[in-house]
């Protein structure tokens, strides 16, 4: 008898902790800044929704579970190949319902949208991946890349949010050369392509293009051509851990350029300050979207910096860390909406998207599966650019988000 | 100007990489593939001492070379003695280790870019026009007051004239009564030395990350081999050769090219003079 009532008791507990979960399977690289903080967000976000009760699949409650693959792909002389396989072992052996995350490296996210399509499984990027050929191919394939969405802004938003700090340091101080540093990788090569047409085409005097090999530990030679070419802007897009040894070497050799990054991964964290005793001071950095570093976006901004910093004992780091806490709330939402799981309701609720999130209001171009970017959170998802100045990393860009303006470095200032 | 101070300096780094993989397969014939990963935890080694314990700088660096010396004799004695002469063995037990090392930190929790040493020297000056860093200076005079004393150490010590003897003949140093396998250990240990000395003047370069261990055994195998695999003079004339054609690569070609140097001299090495400059493996057959 007491048995029977003991079963009873528990029964209906367990019945809810017994429906099945919905599998979100994350291929990252999670050695790497991109691969641990889009992790760390998607876990953040998978556990605030399963306290608030779960997932509503047409009137069942169901919890997210996260699986996550080490892609390995940003570490250097890893095949693509690898990233593929961690994806269909995600798909196959995990049972992902969903793909949320990476692959993290251009080259490997592009690799695996057949695979995406092959299995009918919806992917939302939402790290590293910078490349203008990822929602390029879907807009182009639709039918057969439709289930893939990117979440973060890509190369040419960049390139253009940079651009308007480039003509306000043109406007304000006469600058008008521009040397470009840049790592041996896809969306780095394609950027500083696109980043040295563009200037040419706004009249800046591009003084030199540098493609560092992944891994190069001396940056002395590139620094010099800026300096003795008179060179006022140092454009850096590299990833690798060893942007530290370029930014550090910039400010011992005094370098009169500002250096300017995007994908800069080292200038990214909130550990950089004390990493270069201070010599990274100036460095400024585009962390894709707000809510990388701390703003007053939107109201949500906040809170998921704080509820962040509380559950890892770490500020938000890297570049792919509020979209991927966004991916799985849009993620939620489109359930819901669709009422299933099936992948083409969801991708048909995830194209009509309109939510104010973390880093302003998500829509996705229902052609191409990229989300709208634009300068005022009202308008479509904002960006970051920030500038470490007196220990803090002070966003200055956009304007309308902005907490602090550029600063020069004493070296620069005439 | 700036190539000569930069080559120098690129030179002595690549010096400093290789001289202990020279060192031990001088010695002991053995290619120590896990001399990247040594690298590496000497660094990690060091920053734990002086962040996590407290301890002072120069303590750190002295406990972290110890420490790392330490763990070389102790891979020997208990993995590589076992597969000792055995080269494809030796290559695969050492790189088996160097792996786990690197991967075993990795998973332990040291990963991102926020590990840093502190330069010995802050601040920088000028020469004929060209900035360059004190730590980078203090790098090129430490490197070759290392030269120098390895020298010294190798020509008129007891231990030194031991390994040097193993060096050129093991069979004839045996019979004079010198302990191959304990020469061995010792060669490994002051092998793993090296590689914590460089790591420890380099690293504040930079920062302390788990990647460097591939890079700087690539590095050293190329130095080596350039150089001439075992002969440690061989291997610091190769690096100045290796270490300035990078640097007139990165001026007069771009730096995208950096890395392909390293990776020709290997091949071209390899066909043109498969021993090396000073290398005396399989010197006899290529007279032949």
């Amino acid at each position: 008898m007491i048995f029977l009532f003991a079963v009873l008791l528990i029964l209906p507990g367990k019945i809810a902790l017994a429906e099945t979960p919905i599998i979100i399977g994350s291929p990252l690289s999670t050695a790497f800044l991109y691969g641990w903080d889009a992790e760390r967000a998607i876990k953040l976000a998978v556990a605030q929704i399963n306290a608030s009760g779960g997932v509503n699949v047409g009137g069942e409650k169901r919890p997210f579970k996260v699986e996550v693959i080490d892609t390995r792909d940003l570490e250097p002389g890893v095949p693509v190949s690898e990233a593929l396989l961690a994806v269909e072992k995600l798909i196959l052996d995990k049972k992902a319902d969903f793909i949320v995350g990476g692959p993290v490296r251009s080259e490997a996210a592009l690799a695996a949208m057949p695979l995406l399509s092959k299995y009918k499984k919806v992917s939302i990027l939402t790290t590293g991946v910078l490349t203008p050929k990822y929602h390029a191919l879907v807009a182009e394939q639709y039918d057969k890349f439709k289930y893939c969405f990117r979440i973060h802004g890509e190369a040419k938003n960049l390139v253009g949010e940079m651009f308007a700090n480039f003509t306000e340091l043109k406007e304000k101080y006469g600058f008008n050369n521009l040397f470009i540093i840049a790592q041996d990788v896809s969306h780095a090569r394609g950027a500083a392509k696109v980043m040295k047409a563009v200037a040419e085409k706004k009249g800046w005097n591009v003084t030199g293009v540098e493609i560092y090999p992944t891994g190069a530990t001396d940056f002395s030679m590139g620094l010099l051509k800026a300096k003795n070419t008179q060179s006022e802007i140092i454009n850096i897009w590299m990833d690798m851990p060893e942007s530290a040894i370029l930014l550090k070497q910039w400010y011992e050799m005094k370098i009169p350029a500002l250096p300017f990054g995007s994908t800069l991964a080292a200038a990214e964290q909130p550990g950089f300050w004390e990493a270069t005793e201070g010599k990274g001071e100036y460095t400024l950095c585009n962390v894709v979207n707000a809510g990388n570093a701390p703003s007053e976006a939107t109201p949500w901004t906040m809170k998921f910096y704080d509820a962040y910093t509380k559950m890892w004992d770490v500020e938000p780091e890297g570049l792919g860390t509020s979209s991927s806490y966004m991916a799985v709330y849009v993620l939620r939402d489109a359930i819901e909406r669709a009422g299933s799981l099936d992948s083409d309701k969801v991708v048909a609720e995830l194209e009509k998207t309109d939510v104010m999130g973390v880093y302003g209001r998500l829509r996705f171009d229902p052609k191409s599966h990229q989300v709208i970017p634009a300068t005022d959170p009202k308008e479509g998802a904002v960006g970051s650019i920030i500038q470490w100045q007196d220990k803090k990393r002070v966003v200055v860009y956009p304007k309308s988000i902005a907490t602090g303006s550029i600063l020069l470095p004493p070296w620069m200032k005439k | 100007m700036q190539i000569l101070i930069y080559g120098t300096i690129n030179s002595v780094a690549l010096a400093l990489y290789s001289l202990g993989f020279a060192m031990v397969y001088g010695v002991s014939r053995l290619p120590n593939f896990a001399h990247g990963a040594l690298y590496v935890v000497s660094g990690f080694i060091t920053w734990t001492l002086l962040n996590s314990l407290g301890l002072n700088y120069a303590v750190s660096i002295i406990l972290a070379m110890i420490a790392t010396g330490i763990i070389g004799a102790l891979i020997y004695q208990f993995v590589l003695i076992r597969v000792r002469g055995m080269e494809i063995s030796e290559i695969m037990a050492s790189y088996a280790i160097g792996l786990a090392i690197l991967e075993g930190l990795r998973w332990g929790g040291f990963k991102g870019m926020t590990y840093t040493l502190p330069a010995f020297i802050e601040g920088s000056t000028e020469i004929a026009g060209v900035p360059v860093d004190y730590q980078r200076l203090l790098v090129v005079g430490i490197g070759a007051a290392v030269v120098a004393l390895l020298w010294l150490f190798t020509h008129y010590t007891r231990i030194g004239l031991a390994l040097r003897g193993m060096a050129q003949d093991e069979r004839a140093a045996m019979m004079l009564g010198i302990d191959s396998d304990l020469m061995a250990v010792a060669a490994m240990g002051f092998g793993s030395m090296l590689a914590a000395l460089a790591a420890i003047l380099l690293l504040p370069l930079g920062n302390i990350v788990v990647e460097a261990g591939y890079n700087v055994l690539i590095l050293a195998i190329a130095v080596c081999i350039v150089g001439g695999l075992g002969s440690w003079m061989g291997a610091v004339i190769a690096a100045f050769l290796i270490g300035f054609a990078q640097i007139l690569t990165v001026v007069y070609l771009g730096a995208h090219y950096q890395m392909v140097v390293a990776l020709l001299a290997i091949i071209l090495t390899l066909i043109l003079k498969p021993s090396g400059l000073f290398g005396r493996q399989k010197e006899l057959e290529e007279r032949v």
